[in-house]
């Protein structure tokens, strides 16, 4: 019961760049900034994929990246929730004509984007924020179906 | 021996690279870098296109030192076709420079800080490069990829009113910078991480081309082109530098080099009060090719290109300075007892991958031979 409370405030979040120009990237440490304060929601920054709900990706998918992202996206557990920063991510905007592979909704299943070169640190916060519910929504679904496979087996 | 891999997505990293550490216990013997998850081909794209077009791009060679790389653009093609730009556009330039070295090294800062555990430092110094960010949007309008430069001068002049603000906003900054540099210098903490690691000396900052405050650490306060640059010629600029070349030292240029940029906006702005007339001229672009080089905030940044006379690129080289800190990193790995050590060097040589993956020229390595790499 506590658990699951303190669960609901608890998003980890995994920062991908795949080739975009660190423009999106220092908007998203601009985030950890006192100003924005992105750990007062419960949201955690820290890039490591294997226990991140939401994945975020900046730039386009880079030739050596297409294989990687998606070796990415099976590591992160359920719910595999992403979202899609800047320009570039979205439809590989300046850099159409360069050494990509195109947009990241071509590699792998987006969730959200939040369109910008490069956007607000709040429209960033704003977005994780509006599907972190769906996050922790599906979380419990799990662990719920979980507990109650672990009754019914005793 | 055993190897370590970092990355290319791994909690210190920002960006995208891949560190093999080659250990012995904990000791660290080698390590081997893999780049290329960023090599987008900017050089390339931009072949064939406007110079207009051009300019957009290049900002986006790199996010957080985006304005210098459009002001050598800008300046390489003045040299070229001798664009006499106005004394306003000049002073501008100077300032909006400075303000993004002051935000690129409050963020080196902050990500040293990070990595050697100390967050409260690192939010207070990331609390104050927001108040920075806010000066850059007021002069610039946008707070990262500015588009503030053009070939001939700036897109926009600033009024009593910002000029105002900024004065103000910089008292501000130098208060609290001297407050963070004391805590950065007197810390025991923070000097027990930093100093006698990752050390690299004179000679092997001449063997492996470092440059910015990695070889201004190093007793090399040359290597600033900050010194042979017009305006700052003008403004009687004076580069800081230190002998120790550890990780302190390091982080310690940077911190006063936020001093010296602080003094320099200052002087820039009473220039610009005194001078007249706008800050954009028509220009005439000449056909050649020309070089310009400038001092960004991990060292300098060279432009090499050819335009036809209509102004359209024929052929561009960007250099970035991590290329050659990168080199360094291997030198300074002498030195670092530990894995996390290894960690906080990398950090304090403040890299950029997404500048560094650039043309990359190949070596044969029986004959020796390099590729030619013709500029027609
Ligand atoms: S959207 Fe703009 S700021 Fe973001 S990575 Fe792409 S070019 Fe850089």
């Amino acid at each position: 019961m506590i658990k699951e409370f303190f669960r609901k405030r608890d998003i980890n979040v995994c920062v991908v760049n795949t080739g975009g120009c660190n423009g999106c990237d220092i908007e998203i440490v601009s985030c950890l900034a006192p100003r924005y304060d992105i750990e007062q929601y419960g949201i955690h920054v820290h890039n490591n994929p294997r226990e991140a709900d939401v994945l975020v990706v900046t730039g386009p998918v880079t030739l050596p990246w297409k294989n990687r992202l998606k070796e990415i996206y099976e590591k992160t557990p359920e719910p595999k929730i992403v979202v899609a920063v800047g320009a570039c991510a979205l439809s590989c905007g300046i850099f159409k004509e360069g050494h990509v592979c195109g947009p990241v909704d071509k590699i792998i299943p987006v969730d959200a984007k939040v369109p910008g070169c490069p956007p607000r640190p709040a429209e960033i916060l704003d977005a994780i924020l509006k599907i972190a519910p769906d996050a922790i929504a599906s979380k419990e679904k799990i662990l719920k179906k979980r507990k109650e496979g672990v009754k019914s087996t005793v | 021996m055993n190897v370590v891999p970092i990355g290319p997505i791994h909690p210190v990293l920002k960006e995208p690279i891949r560190i093999k550490l080659i250990v012995e216990g904990e000791n660290v013997v080698g390590s081997e870098l893999e780049m290329g998850y960023v090599h987008r081909g900017i050089e390339k794209i931009m072949e064939g296109k406007h110079y207009l077009k051009g300019i957009y791009l290049s900002e986006r060679v790199c996010g957080i030192c985006s304005y210098i790389h459009t002001q050598t653009f800008a300046e390489c093609i003045e040299h070229m076709s001798k664009i006499e730009v106005p004394d306003k556009a000049r002073y501008l330039r100077v300032v909006t420079a400075e303000l993004e070295r002051i935000h690129s090294h409050l963020i080196a800062a902050a990500v040293y800080d990070l990595s050697i555990e100390h967050e409260t430092l690192a939010m207070w110094c990331l609390n104050a490069r927001e108040h920075v960010m806010d000066l850059m949007e007021l002069i610039t309008g946008n707070r990262v990829n500015m588009g503030f430069n053009v070939v001939g001068g700036v897109r926009l002049d600033i009024n009593k009113e910002i000029i105002d603000k900024i004065y103000k906003k910089i008292n501000e900054l130098e208060d609290d910078m001297k407050n963070i540099l004391e805590v950065f210098e007197t810390g025991p903490l923070i000097n027990l991480r930093g100093e006698g690691i990752g050390v690299i000396g004179y000679r092997e900052i001449m063997k492996t081309r470092a440059v910015g405050p990695v070889a201004r650490a190093s007793a090399m306060p040359e290597s600033d082109w900050r010194l042979r640059h017009p305006t700052y010629k003008e403004l009687k600029f004076k580069p800081v530098w230190r002998d120790e070349g550890d990780n302190s030292a390091r982080m310690i240029v940077r911190h006063e080099e936020v001093m010296t940029s602080i003094n320099l906006i200052r002087k820039a702005l009473e220039l610009y009060e005194e001078s007249s007339g706008g800050v954009r001229v028509k220009v005439d672009i000449k056909g050649g090719s020309g070089e310009w080089k400038n001092e960004a905030p991990r060292g300098e940044v060279y432009y090499k290109m050819s335009l036809t006379d209509g102004g359209l690129i024929k052929r561009i080289m960007i250099r970035t300075p991590t290329v050659m800190n990168l080199e360094a990193y291997k030198y300074m790995l002498k030195t670092c007892p530990t894995v996390s050590d290894a960690v906080t060097t990398y950090t304090s040589i403040d890299p950029c991958v997404s500048c560094t993956e650039r043309t990359i020229v190949l070596k044969d390595k029986k004959t020796g031979k390099i590729k030619p790499y013709s500029f027609k």
